[in-house]
């Protein structure tokens, strides 16, 4: 009877482990038409028509900065430069204990100002503001720590601009990044609040003076798993889900929101793990309550580079504040979750982050453990069990090399070296980061202090990741 | 059993399906960078030839039937198109007609092929610029494919074929918002000769719809076209809603008109802040001195952004720097902070510094008001 129970759960996750996959294969091919139309468009560099355009309607780039003195000079000299015609710069620095301040005031000639600072969203008290001198339209909020949410809120109010880009301070924008988003907007400007843009890692590549000269896959292990995933996300799925303008996520590394919308309802969740997700989805319900006819869109055009953790320690932490952040929202949103009120967001793709991410480490993670136990006690026999771990493996490989066949039309990745990097690594990932990463999102399942904190990723600042580790200097 | 079996079988289709895959990953690679290795070779050789051609009229290089179906050929004539002008250009128009590459391009753009090869085709028809493909790309103002719908209006603009403009106002309100807001980028390439069908389309349809006729309104303004100034008055005599209103206030400050100052001054006591807002801003864009009184007014708005937008009016208004001197006394916190923000962004702190360093001895209100504490 235990025996039959354990080939029958074994089976179950196989199921599960199918429908998953296909679930995903039908997000990729929906993507890879969107991708093709993209690239057929990007091609004649349509978007730049708008950098003459007064169409264009001025944005705001709001960067929250916690201990980001080794790269946020270079960072915002590559924001500075980016083609659009009219946009100002707010760093909010967040209590700080390095020297960001003191680096961005001697950089960009910073001076205290009285100025308005309207606190239509909540965040912790403001020191002091600062505006530039230097030719660059900065303004710098420096304020008590309150975490990236509550820098963000604290940005949004500074705000001159209708539209506000949410952004990190260790990234790198690709030139026309802004021209490529704004033009969502511009082209449906009544409907259109929020647009994500495609994010990729900036590990491994060659950056001079704040720019992208080349890029190319990094050797280390653990972020050339991330360019797998961030591919796997940012191609396969998310075009998919803004086709079907049911977009759960717009990225907290580049997110595009109507101000006003922002404020309305209530601005970033202060504390919150997922904030970004969070954030979109209370829009999403927001307007969709008041019967609103919107849009949130992702444009894959508008590449943004980002680092990534390049150690494991780091890597945990993340994942184990994303599977929180995660939690957190799939409860606050459960009333969404296959609510057909809420149509292809409700039914398709918040049921699918229900289904697919949220349940997605549990049932690995027993699959993991039954599984190989039903074989061990002759419940499972060798040729299931093979054909299991066949049927497992492929799947997640089949859709690791469909996201690299999308990832052909933007040429980051061409170079034999690069693409042979990636292949070794989507038949790597199955033998042991794939375990990694579930027993990592099962470790935030099961809460404690330990996963509650944001903690500190170790940044190399955007001018040093092209040296060696050696002469990197720390956040 | 029947379990084995059907495990057996997804094992199989799985493995051939990675295999595949993996095939056609490496195919695919190899086989881009080999044929983009290979069209910027051809590019560069075509270049060569085109150059010859436009500046030699009896040039001997053979230009082959091949050649001129051959998309780098293609993208070698719309680089050089870019940079010719007066008898080259005719002579690249001559080759152009000669060889019947845009009667290809047409042939393309009707035929059946898939989006890529006819998108393509409508691109470079819209580059290449050859006034027999007007009526073509009029035709395909309707084509079954937005894109190819652009980029016909946005061929039949770079002609200046004002007699496609009827056509492209006219698909205003059967069009989509964001092919409208290409085609709004269109007709601004036609200047003021947009500008009476765009306002005759607003006048008709403002009161049945608010997209189009505010994205009308705007494209005017984007044209800068004075003589529409007086008919955009009367469309806001007429009440419209709030978001033509706005598009009207905003075309009105970019033609920046001084006549439509009167019009719009009363606007900042509309019941509505964002139309109030928008009319402080447009009353800086046009800079008229009359503005003064009623932006220093406005600075004492019940909303902060009318607020914001009125101090910076001021900074862009001559006469207006005093009104925010005497704002920076202003009882209310963000109408002095506004104030002091519009005089800084204007270069007036960096001047009081100046005055300070160099030893002035009057007062500095606007330094005074900085080093305050909120």
């Amino acid at each position: 009877m235990v025996l039959d129970v354990m080939a029958w759960v074994g089976y179950a996750t196989i199921f599960y482990f199918v429908a998953m996959q296909m679930y995903l294969l039908g997000l990729t091919v929906v993507s890879g038409f969107v991708l093709r139309r993209n690239h057929h468009l990007r091609r004649f560099n349509r978007g730049t028509a708008m950098l003459s355009s007064t169409n264009a309607p001025p944005v705001s780039i709001v960067i929250p900065a916690y201990n980001e003195e080794a790269g946020i000079v270079d960072a915002i000299r590559s924001m500075s430069i980016v083609k659009y015609p009219r946009f100002e710069i707010i760093v909010t620095n967040d209590g700080s204990s390095d020297g960001t301040l003191d680096a961005l005031i001697e950089a960009f000639r910073l001076e205290k100002v009285r100025i308005p600072y309207r606190p239509d969203l909540d965040s912790e008290p403001i020191r002091a503001i600062y505006r530039g001198r230097s030719g660059v339209d900065i303004t710098v909020i420096d304020k008590a720590n309150g975490g990236r949410a509550d820098a963000l809120n604290a940005g949004i109010n500074a705000a001159r601009y209708p539209y506000v880009f949410c952004t990190d301070a260790d990234v790198v924008l690709a030139p026309d990044c802004l021209v490529h988003a704004m033009r969502r907007i511009v082209d449906d400007r009544e409907r259109t609040v929020g647009v994500g843009g495609n994010v990729r890692p900036l590990n491994g590549s060659r950056i001079e003076m704040g720019h992208l000269i080349s890029a190319s896959v990094p050797t280390g292990l653990v972020p050339r798993m991330q360019v797998l995933e961030y591919v796997r996300t940012f191609l396969a799925s998310r075009p998919a889900w803004s086709q079907l303008n049911a977009l759960p996520l717009v990225s907290g590394a580049f997110g595009i929101w109507r101000r006003s919308t922002v404020v309305d309802v209530g601005g970033f969740a202060r504390g919150h793990m997922g904030e970004d997700l969070d954030l979109t989805m209370r829009v999403h319900r927001f307007l969709r309550d008041r019967g609103d006819e919107y849009r949130i869109v992702y444009e894959p055009s508008a590449v943004i580079w980002t680092e990534v953790p390049n150690t494991l320690r780091v890597l945990r932490r993340q994942r184990i504040r994303w599977h929180r952040g995660l939690m957190t929202a799939i409860s606050d949103f459960k009333g969404m979750t296959f609510n057909p009120r809420y149509g292809r967001l409700g039914m398709v793709t918040w049921g699918g982050f229900f289904l697919f991410e949220y349940l997605a480490p549990i049932i690995e993670f027993i699959g993991w453990v039954v599984v190989p136990t039903a074989w061990l006690l002759g419940a499972l026999s060798t040729q299931a069990l093979v054909s299991m771990l066949v049927l497992a493996f492929g799947a997640g490989l089949a859709n690791s090399l469909t996201a690299l066949l999308l990832d052909e039309s933007y040429g980051y990745f061409n170079s034999p070296v690069d693409t042979s990097r990636l292949v070794a690594m989507a038949l790597l990932e199955n033998f042991g980061p794939r375990q990694m990463t579930v027993m990592w999102r099962i470790r935030a399942l099961l809460g404690g202090s330990a996963t509650r904190s944001w903690g500190n990723m170790e940044r190399r600042g955007v001018a040093n990741l092209a040296k060696p580790t050696g002469t990197a200097g720390t956040g | 059993m029947l379990d084995i079996r059907i495990a057996e079988i997804g094992t199989f289709v799985i493995y051939l399906t990675d295999v595949a895959l993996l095939l056609l990953l490496v195919g695919l690679k190899t086989i881009h960078r080999s044929r983009m290795r290979d069209h910027d070779r051809r590019r560069q050789e075509y270049l060569g030839v085109l150059s010859r051609h436009v500046s030699y009229q009896d040039c001997t290089d053979p230009i082959t039937p091949r050649m001129a179906g051959d998309s780098a050929f293609l993208d070698a004539l719309i680089d050089v198109r870019e940079v010719l002008s007066g008898y080259e250009l005719a002579n690249l128009e001559a080759i152009v007609a000669e060889h019947g590459v845009s009667a290809g391009l047409v042939r393309r753009l009707a035929s059946p092929f898939p989006l890529g090869r006819r998108l393509r085709a409508a691109v470079a028809l819209a580059e290449i610029g050859d006034k027999t493909t007007a009526p073509a790309m009029i035709h395909h103002l309707s084509d079954r494919e937005p894109d190819v719908r652009v980029e016909c209006a946005r061929g039949l603009a770079r002609l200046k074929w004002t007699a496609a403009i009827d056509d492209i106002v006219a698909r205003f309100a059967i069009e989509e918002a964001p092919v409208r807001a290409r085609f709004a980028d269109s007709l601004v390439g036609f200047g003021s000769k947009a500008t009476w069908p765009l306002l005759a389309y607003a006048r008709v349809n403002h009161r049945a719809e608010d997209a189009g006729p505010a994205l009308a309104l705007r494209t005017i303004g984007r044209i800068r076209d004075l003589a529409a100034a007086d008919s955009i008055h009367q469309i806001l005599e007429e009440g419209p809603s709030l978001e033509v209103t706005i598009a009207s206030v905003e075309a009105l400050g970019v033609i920046a008109s001084p006549y439509s100052v009167e019009k719009v001054e009363p606007l900042l006591h509309d019941d509505r802040w964002q139309v109030r807002a928008k009319s402080a801003s447009a009353l800086g864009q046009i800079s008229e001195p009359s503005s003064v009184p009623w932006l220093s007014a406005a600075l004492r708005d019940v909303n902060f952004w009318v607020r914001r937008n009125a101090a910076s009016a001021l900074a862009q208004v001559p006469t207006g720097i005093e009104a925010l001197y005497d704002a920076l006394e202003d009882a209310d916190p963000y109408a002095a902070d506004a104030a002091a923000e519009a005089l800084a962004d204007a270069g007036e702190l960096v001047a009081a510094r100046r005055r300070v360093s160099a030893g002035s001895s009057g007062d500095e209100p606007l330094l005074a008001h900085m080093e305050s504490e909120a």
